[in-house]
Order: structure tokens, then C-alpha cells, then sequence
């Protein structure tokens, strides 16, 4: 009785944990059946998928012989990833990550060391690299207007975007306290560099005046797109991305790069995972100028290895986070401050919101 | 003869056996057993686990009370648990509302247009949730159908905030939940005899008194039903209120859902998950008082003890109430109308009804077919591109593919289970049918992400993530309540003489089961199997964690597409699957006749 039980746990183990817990016993054993023939790396999906084919997983397949393939991870992988390293079911070697998902794993220790530094890519940008995590591409919290909507008179800064009198029209802000308090504090007159720590009352006294003028709080990223393209709104916040994808697709809309934000996506990999060092290897790929300026191509996301602008066309450049013209016009936002305050603030926001 | 008195008479019949006979029968709650065992293994201990997190302190893993302490201090948990409950409720009262006469006109039809009829019915169901909210923020937009229709002919100057408000999110819910609630209470409805409502007028009943106090009576176990499975599947709703709603559209998932995915406090999320579960359990107390829930958990249990109970009374004063009033206005819309006009409301009703069930599917037929980037209506041109993309795609069509055969698995299986379980009840007279009610339905009522993560561990521990098994037990999870629910409601009204009957007539227990029971209650059970097969086909939570991207079903690999981009393959992927649908239906309808 015992003795099955013990065969079906053995076979369990090796099924699920992908052989974890062999491999931490026997590395080389492990590396040889399985490890550094396939890495399974989960991407934003979507467009994301055939871009980062393009720029990173033929290429490096090419390269290594190792073989990617690529799953759609969620918009925050942070659940499943928790998951999957406590109970090392390593169904991922490799995840992009958000600076607050990458922040508050790392604080639970579930990411492992990428064991490269800036040193071994020069051309990164300094916030995109720390002990656990790369960044590959750069987005910006902009807000975007129709232009049949302001004709001659279009808002340029946040306090335009506040001011209803002057800039009247339908607004739409994001349902999440992340950026939109950042937004409410510029709109106050807040200097951009003196943003954090966020004067959180002040932003919410911000934001009671154009409560009652916001006629849509988007939720997703794909909303933002939808109700810029359809005009269902005038002018909305969003991800530069998004918003361009509405632009790309015919709407007349016009994105205001000026005070936004940017933040970092980018690889890391679920700590104690069998195939890491192959892992480590495509992340090291994914860091070169050249792979980066690639993806630009077909996502309008900015490179974090600037060196690829020598190869990216201006006129592609100009609708980049991480162009020099528009970035810049923004400043990064504090995940530092974030991921201390996030619980509270949203906490706040949802009772504001009901109010 | 009522239910009631067919029901006293069993009892009678099963307490007249002598004891020894009674000890080798063997009892009809081992049927439940089974069912028992697959929701301790695979729903209470994993989700159990998860909860008892709530009473943890999350770093240090101390007993502590600090999550509830949160919840209690701030009003913001209690208010969006309050909208939750107002939304959910509301729902279930519309769909019913709007749902009952398409039911009534539905079960008064002859077979074969009855069912093709109710093919209009699932309509909604066929199309995915993800794809539906989308087409409706289409229709009632500002510059949407609608809207333009009207500002267009000239009928209003401005155009009407019909979403990113309540309205939306009820729009968005009630047309998701009617299929639920017609199909709940059709089958129960086509079992009442309509000679007993001539037998009423005969007596001297007006039409609307015979209707409400006898034809409505018969169908409430229907109607209970019904309200209860729309109510308490609105209470998990997450993205109609997220993309249709406006600042104070809320509910509690979402905010389950950010504690879970973007914050990664399990230790709250579970306290919140605890609380929308007692909210719950109470709510259905209360339902049970009004309304007699549990003559739908087997026993007379309220119709003969609950029958004093006060809340009980009440519900059958308001009944009466109605009937009245009904009656006055029936007179009074005769008199304005004439009765050929009356007796015309009802299928006018109908069809208006059923417009509004298929409107959002008419709208992404042709979407499948733009040459747009978005999801426009009317596109601007057509082309075959968005087809193109999911045939060529190995990744849609095996997605498909897995997709049809996990939901059809999960169908048998939960039909099945909850079938056994639906007959133990039905035919023991147990103390225990309350709690094994109870527990069949708590997978409805805990939010699916917390049944997510918490079979995402267990799975982890004996080797089913990323198989197509751990999808089709996760799925079965879900699809019991449903199958089992509509299988109590129809066995309710069986006529169990008749199992006596075939006994008598020499037929065994498995014989009457199948020749006898089965064909009796077939509609109940075809009912049963289109729930669980739709549940599982339509199922985002469990598929995201259980697949792990690798394994992908259709509405995770749509969800994948959608974060980011919102593009027309998700139209196509619609009419792909709806027509395919449509087909295997009709060809079951088909063969069926001839055979």
C-alpha cells in the first residue's frame, strides 16, 4: 500500500514539477532529457506573439538550438506564477512582467537571478535591469483626443484634460488608481519631478472635480482602443500602444505625449526553475540592440536598448515611448511607491468611486 | 390531486414496508454518493484550503482575524457587496420576469417547433460571453445601432446614455441569463397538465385567477429554480460589469480578483470570498422561507412544516395579490384591445423577445465578415480576412477542437453525477436533502477564481495541470449545480406512480430507471447536458489557471487575443463555432425523428 502510494507521488512528481525535484539532484541528468532542448517563455500574447517570434524566438532558436515556445500569459501573471514555483509545476521558464508584478514577486522571492548586469549591454537603460528581471519594451500612460472632435483647439497637458470649461467633450479615465492619481496631481499643477511620494489627498481633491465629467472609466486596454476608434468618447487616457493601435486603424485621434509616464516590461523567471540556464540565455539574447529594433516593427512599443534607434526610421520612432523626443517629455513611474502604497490607495479609489 | 398529495403518498407507501425489507432496499441516498465524493475531493478541500488562508496572518501564518477586521472598518466591502447583491438580484428578477411568458409560449408549442424554437432561445449562449459584451457596447453606444437609429430618423436630438451605466450592465446580464432561466423552467412547465386550467375556468375561474392560482402554482418549482440559478451564477459576473458599467457598477469579483491577480493577498481575497459565501448561504435561507426552496431539495419539508412558517404565508398572500391584480388588468386590456388583440400580446411578446435574445449574435455575423480592424457595425467593407486568420491558425483550430471535447466530457459527466445525486434526493426523505442541496449548489455561489487557485494546487500535487482531465473535472465542478438543479426541478413533478406502476408490472429498479424514469424526464436531462456542455464551453477562470497557456480552450485563447487587441477574429470565431453548432443540433433533432 505504502509502496504504491510512494511510485504514484514519484510519477506525479515527474509529470508535474517537470522533474524539479530530480534535477535539483541530478542537473545533469535532467539537462540532457529535457532542459535545454525547450523553453516554454508565456508573452503578453496577442501581437505580442508573432512580433517577439520575429525579433527573439526564431532568431535565438536559430542561435542556440534551443526551442521556444511562446503561451499568452494574463494581463497580471502574478497569481499564476506564484502558483506555479510553489508547487514547481514550471509549466513557464520565462514571463514578462510589469515593474509592480516584477516588485511584488521579488519580494516573495519567487523570481530567479538572470545573471547578467548592464555591463554585458551597454545601450540598456538604467531602470531596465535589476538582479531578477529585464526589461524588453518601454509603454507610455498618455491620453489621446479625436481630432474631429478639437479642431483648432486641442488640449496639451493634463490640466487641459481637466479643464471642462475650456476643452468641453466626453472623457474617459481608467477604473485603477495607478497612473489616474499621478494625472489628477499634474492636472493640479504639480511639477513632474516632484510627483513622489504622491500627495494622495490632493489628488483626490483633484479628482472630484471632473468626477461628474467622466462618462466612461475603461477597465482594459482593449476598451481604451474601442471607444477612442468609435468616438464613443473624445478624449481618454490609455497606453500609448493602444491608442495608436486605434489611430493605426483609421481614427482620426492625435496622442499627447507630454507629461506621461512610462513604465517597463520585461522577462524573469519563476525561481528554482529546471531550465533557467537556457532561460537566462534567451533573456541575455533578448537585451542586444539589434533583436529589439525588430519588434518595433509591428508593436508600438519602445526599445529599453536605445542603441536601436540607430536602425529604427524616424518615422517610426515618432510613435516610441523611448524615442529621445518623447521620452524626453515623461518621467518613469514609481513602482517603488507603488508597491508600498497599492493596497491603500486602490482601497481609497474603489470607495471614491462608490461615492 | 396536487404533488403534494402524490408525495404523501409514496411516503406512505415506502414507511408501510416492513423493516427487514427496508434494511435490503438498498437506500436511493447512496445515488448522491458519488457526487459527494467529487465535490470533497475537487471542490470543498481546495477551496477549504484556500479560505482557512483568511485566517492567517499572511507573513507570518498566525492565527488572525485581521482580514475581517479590514472588511468590517471599511465601508467600501460592504457597499460594493451591496451593489453586488442589487445587480445579482435585480437580474434574477428580470430574466425571470421577461423570461416567463417566452417559457409559458414555448412549453404551449408542439415538439418539433418547440425545439426549434428553443435553438432561437440558445442562441445567446453560443456566442461567448467575451464576444457578446463587446456587440453590446456596439449596439447601445453613443454613436452605436441604436442610438443612430433614433438620432438618425429624427426621434431624439441627443443620443441616449444607454451604457457604462446600470442599464448597460442589466442589458448585458439579463440577456446573458434569460436562456438560463427559460430553459430552467420550460421542461417543468410543458410536464403541467393544461386541462387542469380548463378544469378552473370550468369551475368558475376567471383566466387569470386559473392562471395564476393553478397553471403559475404547478410551474413555481420552476420558477424557483430558475431565479435561484440566475441569482446566485449573477453574483461571480465580472467583465459585463467591468466593460458595461458605469463608476458604481462594481461587484465583489472584481475586487476578488484584484486581491488575487494584482495584489496577491490571498489572505484577503479569501476573507472576501467567506463573505460573499455567507451573504449568500443566508440569502438562500431567506429564499427558502418565501418561496419553499426546499420542496425543490426533495421532502414536502415546507409545504408541510415550512407550510405554518410565516414568510411562507406571505409569499402565498402576494400570489394572491397578483392574481387579482392581474385579473382587473386583463379585464381592462381586453376591453381597450378586444380579445383577438389579447390573445396576439403573447406571441408579439415573444418574438420581441427572442429579437432581443439573437440581436447581438445578428450583429457579429457580419462583423466576422469585416475588411475593418474593429469591431464595427455596419462594416465598412467585407472580406474573408478574419476567416482566413482562424483557419490558418494551428493554435484556434486545436483550441476549438479541445474546447468541443472537454465541454462534451464535462457534459456526460456532470448529467450524470448530478443526475444520481438529483434521483437520491427525489426519492429519500432524508433530514440531510437541505445539506446536500446546499452543497451541490455551493459551487455556484463560491467565485470561480477562488475555485481556480485552489484546483491549481491540488492539480499541481497530483500531476493535472496543463491536461485535458484537470479541465474536464474543473469544468464538471462548475456544470453540477446547474445539471443538478434542472434534474431536481423536473423530477419534482415526476409522477413517481408510475416507477411503481412498472414495478408492478415486473420491470426491475434498472429497468424502470431506463425504460420508465429516463424517457419520462428526458427533456430535463437534455436541459441538464446543454447547461454543463455551455458552462464548460464558455469557461475563462478555471482555463487559465488548469491550461496554463498550453492547453488552451477557445475562451482562453479569445481572452489571450482580446487583452491587448480587439480585432474581428473573434466574430469569426463566432459564426465558426455557431454555425457548427447550429448544425450538430439540428442533425440530433434530425436523427432523433427519424429514429
Amino acid at each position: 500500500m505504502s509502496d504504491t502510494t510512494l511510485k504514484m507521488n514519484r510519477r506525479h512528481l515527474l509529470k508535474t514539477a517537470g522533474g524539479t525535484a530530480l534535477a535539483l539532484g541530478m542537473p545533469g541528468l535532467s539537462g540532457r532529457a529535457f532542459a535545454a532542448t525547450t523553453i516554454t517563455v508565456a508573452d503578453p500574447g496577442g501581437p505580442f506573439g508573432p512580433a517577439f517570434r520575429k525579433a527573439f524566438y526564431d532568431p535565438f532558436e536559430k542561435a542556440t538550438g534551443i526551442k521556444v515556445v511562446n503561451v499568452a500569459r494574463e494581463a497580471e501573471p502574478t497569481a499564476q506564477f506564484k502558483a506555479i514555483v510553489e508547487t514547481k509545476s514550471y509549466t513557464w521558464d520565462v514571463c514578462t512582467l510589469t515593474l509592480s508584478a516584477r516588485d511584488i514577486l521579488a519580494k516573495q522571492n519567487l523570481l530567479e537571478p538572470i545573471g547578467f548586469t548592464r555591463d554585458a549591454a551597454p545601450g540598456l537603460m538604467p531602470e531596465a535591469i535589476t538582479e531578477h528581471w529585464m526589461g524588453t519594451d518601454v509603454y507610455s500612460s498618455v491620453f489621446a483626443y479625436r481630432n474631429d472632435h478639437f479642431k483648432n483647439n486641442a488640449p496639451k497637458s493634463w490640466a487641459d484634460f481637466w479643464n471642462v470649461e475650456k476643452f468641453p467633450g466626453r472623457r474617459s479615465l481608467r477604473k485603477n488608481p495607478i497612473d489616474t492619481l499621478e494625472q489628477a496631481l499634474l492636472a493640479d499643477g504639480v511639477n513632474i519631478d516632484q510627483l513622489y511620494p504622491l500627495d494622495v489627498d490632493r489628488a483626490f481633491k483633484s479628482l472630484d472635480k471632473i468626477k461628474q465629467h467622466i462618462a466612461i472609466w475603461w477597465t482594459g486596454g482593449a476598451q481604451s482602443t474601442q471607444i477612442l476608434q468609435s468616438g464613443e468618447v473624445d478624449l481618454t487616457t490609455g497606453w500609448n500602444a493602444r491608442l495608436q493601435a486605434a489611430i493605426d486603424g483609421g481614427a482620426p485621434a492625435t496622442i499627447v505625449w507630454d507629461q506621461g509616464l512610462y513604465s517597463i516590461e520585461g522577462w524573469a523567471i519563476p525561481k528554482g526553475c529546471p531550465r533557467a540556464d537556457a532561460a537566462k540565455q534567451f533573456i541575455k539574447f533578448c537585451s542586444t540592440a539589434d533583436r529589439q529594433a525588430v519588434f518595433t516593427e509591428a508593436l508600438a512599443y519602445g526599445p529599453t536598448n536605445l542603441d536601436a534607434y540607430k536602425s529604427i526610421s524616424p518615422e517610426r520612432a515618432r510613435v516610441l515611448s523611448t524615442s529621445p523626443d518623447n521620452l524626453k517629455k515623461m518621467r518613469v513611474a514609481n513602482e517603488a511607491w507603488w508597491s508600498e502604497n497599492r493596497a491603500a490607495v486602490t482601497e481609497r479609489f474603489n470607495s471614491w468611486l462608490l461615492s | 390531486m396536487n404533488t403534494k398529495g402524490i408525495a404523501g403518498m409514496t411516503a406512505t407507501t415506502a414507511s408501510a414496508l416492513s423493516p427487514r425489507q427496508r434494511y435490503f432496499r438498498p437506500n436511493a441516498l447512496w445515488l448522491a454518493a458519488p457526487g459527494l465524493a467529487f465535490l470533497a475531493v475537487f471542490f470543498l478541500f481546495p477551496v477549504l484550503r484556500l479560505l482557512a488562508l483568511s485566517v492567517q496572518n499572511p507573513a507570518s501564518g498566525a492565527f488572525s482575524l485581521e482580514s475581517y477586521a479590514r472588511i468590517a472598518n471599511t465601508d467600501v466591502y460592504l457597499q460594493v457587496l451591496g451593489i453586488t447583491f442589487k445587480i445579482a438580484g435585480n437580474t434574477a428578477i428580470f430574466s425571470i420576469l421577461l423570461g416567463y411568458p417566452l417559457a409559458y409560449w414555448l412549453a404551449g408549442l408542439r415538439d418539433g417547433l418547440r425545439e426549434r424554437m428553443v435553438l432561437l432561445v440558445m442562441v445567446p449562449f453560443w456566442t461567448s460571453y467575451l464576444v457578446k459584451t463587446f456587440a453590446w457596447m456596439v449596439v447601445l453606444g453613443r454613436t452605436g445601432v441604436i442610438n443612430n437609429m433614433l438620432t438618425g430618423s429624427g426621434l431624439a436630438s441627443q443620443p441616449f446614455p444607454l451604457v457604462y451605466n446600470e442599464f448597460g450592465v442589466m442589458v448585458g446580464m439579463v440577456h446573458a441569463m434569460i436562456p438560463l432561466a427559460v430553459l430552467t423552467m420550460m421542461p417543468i412547465m410543458i410536464g403541467i397538465d393544461r386541462r387542469l386550467i380548463q378544469a378552473a375556468q370550468a369551475l368558475g375561474a376567471a383566466p387569470a385567477q386559473s392562471f395564476w392560482l393553478v397553471y403559475f402554482k404547478l410551474s413555481l418549482p420552476g420558477v424557483t429554480a430558475g431565479g435561484l440559478l440566475v441569482f446566485i451564477s449573477s453574483l461571480g459576473f465580472f467583465i459585463v460589469p467591468a466593460l458595461l458599467g458605469g463608476r458604481r457598477e462594481t461587484m465583489l469579483a472584481q475586487l476578488i480578483i484584484t486581491q488575487v491577480q494584482e495584489l496577491l493577498n490571498w489572505a484577503f481575497a479569501g476573507a472576501l470570498a467567506a463573505m460573499m459565501l455567507v451573504a449568500a448561504l443566508v440569502t438562500c435561507w431567506l429564499y427558502d422561507r418565501l418561496f419553499g426552496l426546499s420542496s425543490l431539495s426533495g421532502g414536502e419539508t415546507s409545504a408541510q412544516n415550512g407550510g405554518s412558517g410565516r414568510l411562507r404565508l406571505i409569499g402565498l398572500a402576494i400570489l394572491r395579490v397578483i392574481a387579482k391584480a392581474s385579473a382587473m388588468l386583463a379585464d381592462v386590456v381586453r376591453k381597450v384591445i378586444g380579445t383577438r388583440g389579447a390573445q396576439l400580446l403573447l406571441p408579439i411578446y415573444c418574438a420581441l423577445a427572442l429579437a432581443f435574445l439573437v440581436l447581438p449574435t445578428l450583429l457579429v455575423i457580419p462583423i466576422g465578415f469585416t475588411s475593418s480592424q474593429f469591431l464595427e457595425f455596419p462594416p465598412p467593407g467585407y472580406s474573408m480576412q478574419w476567416f482566413e486568420t482562424y483557419f490558418s491558425s494551428p493554435v484556434w483550430l486545436s483550441a476549438t477542437l479541445r474546447s468541443f471535447g472537454v465541454a462534451a466530457a464535462t457534459a456526460l459527466c456532470a448529467t450524470l453525477i448530478g443526475g444520481l445525486a438529483a434521483l437520491a434526493l427525489a426519492r429519500s426523505s432524508t433530514r440531510w436533502g437541505g445539506v446536500i442541496f446546499a452543497t451541490f449548489l455551493a459551487p455556484l455561489i463560491v467565485p470561480r477564481i477562488i475555485i481556480a487557485v485552489g484546483l491549481f494546487y491540488l492539480f499541481a500535487q497530483i500531476g493535472l495541470v496543463a491536461t485535458d482531465m484537470g479541465l474536464v473535472i474543473g469544468h464538471t465542478v462548475l456544470a453540477l449545480p446547474f445539471a443538478f438543479v434542472t434534474i431536481t426541478a423536473i423530477l419534482k413533478n415526476y409522477d413517481w406512480r408510475l416507477d411503481q406502476a412498472a414495478a408492478v408490472l415486473g420491470a426491475n429498479r434498472v429497468k424502470t430507471l431506463f425504460l420508465v424514469t429516463v424517457p419520462l424526464v428526458k427533456g430535463g436531462l437534455v436541459a441538464a447536458f446543454l447547461f454543463a456542455f455551455i458552462t464548460s464551453f464558455d469557461e475563462l477562470t478555471i482555463a487559465i489557471f488548469v491550461s496554463g497557456g498550453i492547453k488552451t480552450t477557445l475562451p482562453k485563447q479569445m481572452w489571450d487575443d482580446m487583452i491587448l487587441q480587439l480585432n474581428p477574429t473573434l466574430a469569426a470565431v463566432s459564426v465558426v463555432v455557431f454555425v457548427i453548432v447550429t448544425v450538430l443540433l439540428l442533425l440530433a433533432e434530425r436523427f432523433r425523428r427519424t429514429a
